[in-house]
């Protein structure tokens, strides 16, 4: 069973430190979408946001595939922000791109498949990833850090891709 | 001298580049390296990094010479300013050179010829960018940049050497 389903498995069961570890796992996703996605601010994002959460909590129970925890979080958000903008636009107009929605979606979407992959390697794999990938340093500096010797910096970089990519096959 | 003017930090971060994205053709063109992926992922990686400090530099070297045209009073602290942007480059430089070696030592034997080309392609780029920094700091001989971009420079030929015996 992966995280997701053992987390929806602990919020079903009445644990409350669990529905507070999904927020936290999930807050960001949801802010990324309503905000980067559907461009909401203010206090239309801090709505829009605290409405996923209550609708999340609501209907957990009707969730199919435990395992399918992020698509249907996203789905909700992605109905909030469309319902928020449908009653905003009355007012003002939207001039958002349905095709430039769709495009940060998807991008959102595979940086939060690789952040949570990320999360599943070795401690090791995720510091030399973050620090090259992430912080641009070079590996020189990984390898001072690290204590470990420069020249065996970007063989073990390809080694922990390796291991990222096996967790997408 | 004409402010559009590109400099010899831009040209060696370009050639750096360069010299990235031929280790990333040759890693993904190498059949049976289980590290080639990751390789190309990296070098790949450093072209853009590079590609992004060509243009950095372009500009940093462009308001250099509007302050020595203006003769400007704070010319000696701009040029301190600048020898970041060419320390930056060598550190990449230098690192491209390092994929390379990799590459050289890893990859099919008909590709071999052009990952040690991209890994004395790479080192040169160092060297030039190291010298740059030393440049920029002339008025300050004591500040650390200059020897961490030799040393730069020198992981980037002592990287180019091995790649060089590999293709031997």
């Amino acid at each position: 069973m992966d995280a997701d389903a053992q987390l929806v498995g602990r919020c079903l069961g009445g644990e409350q430190r669990a529905w507070d570890e999904l927020v936290e796992r999930y807050s960001r996703y949801v802010y990324a979408i309503v905000s980067q996605g559907y461009r909401l601010r203010g206090p239309d994002a801090e709505d829009a946001f605290q409405d996923v959460f209550l609708r999340v909590y609501d209907r957990l129970g009707s969730l199919r595939d435990p395992e399918a925890l992020r698509p249907w979080i996203g789905q909700l958000t992605r109905r909030v922000c469309l319902d928020r903008l449908a009653s905003s636009s009355r007012e003002e107009p939207t001039e958002l791109q349905p095709e430039d929605v769709e495009a940060t979606l998807e991008e959102l979407d595979e940086a939060f498949a690789v952040r949570e992959a990320l999360g599943e390697l070795p401690e090791e794999c995720r510091e030399v990833l973050d620090r090259f990938f992430c912080r641009d340093e070079s590996y020189r500096t990984i390898g001072e850090e690290l204590g470990i010797p420069s020249g065996t910096i970007a063989s073990r970089i390809s080694r922990c891709l390796g291991r990222l990519r096996q967790r997408f096959e | 001298m004409s402010s559009s003017r590109r400099g010899a930090g831009y040209a060696a971060a370009q050639a750096a580049a360069d010299a990235a994205r031929l280790v990333a053709t040759v890693a993904r063109e190498t059949t049976g390296w289980d590290g080639a992926a990751g390789v190309a992922a990296q070098a790949a990686a450093l072209a853009e990094r590079l590609d992004a400090l060509a243009e950095a530099d372009a500009e940093a070297f462009a308001a250099a010479l509007a302050a020595l045209d203006a003769r400007s009073r704070d010319l000696p602290m701009r040029m301190q300013h600048a020898a970041d942007v060419p320390l930056e480059i060598a550190r990449t430089a230098a690192d491209a050179a390092e994929v390379a070696r990799l590459a050289a030592e890893r990859c099919d034997g008909v590709l071999r010829a052009d990952a040690v080309g991209a890994a004395a392609l790479a080192s040169g780029a160092a060297l030039a960018a190291a010298q740059l920094v030393r440049a920029n700091l002339l008025v300050a001989p004591d500040d650390p940049r200059a020897a961490e971009a030799a040393r730069a420079a020198e992981d980037a030929q002592y990287a180019a050497a091995r790649a060089l015996d590999a293709g031997s």
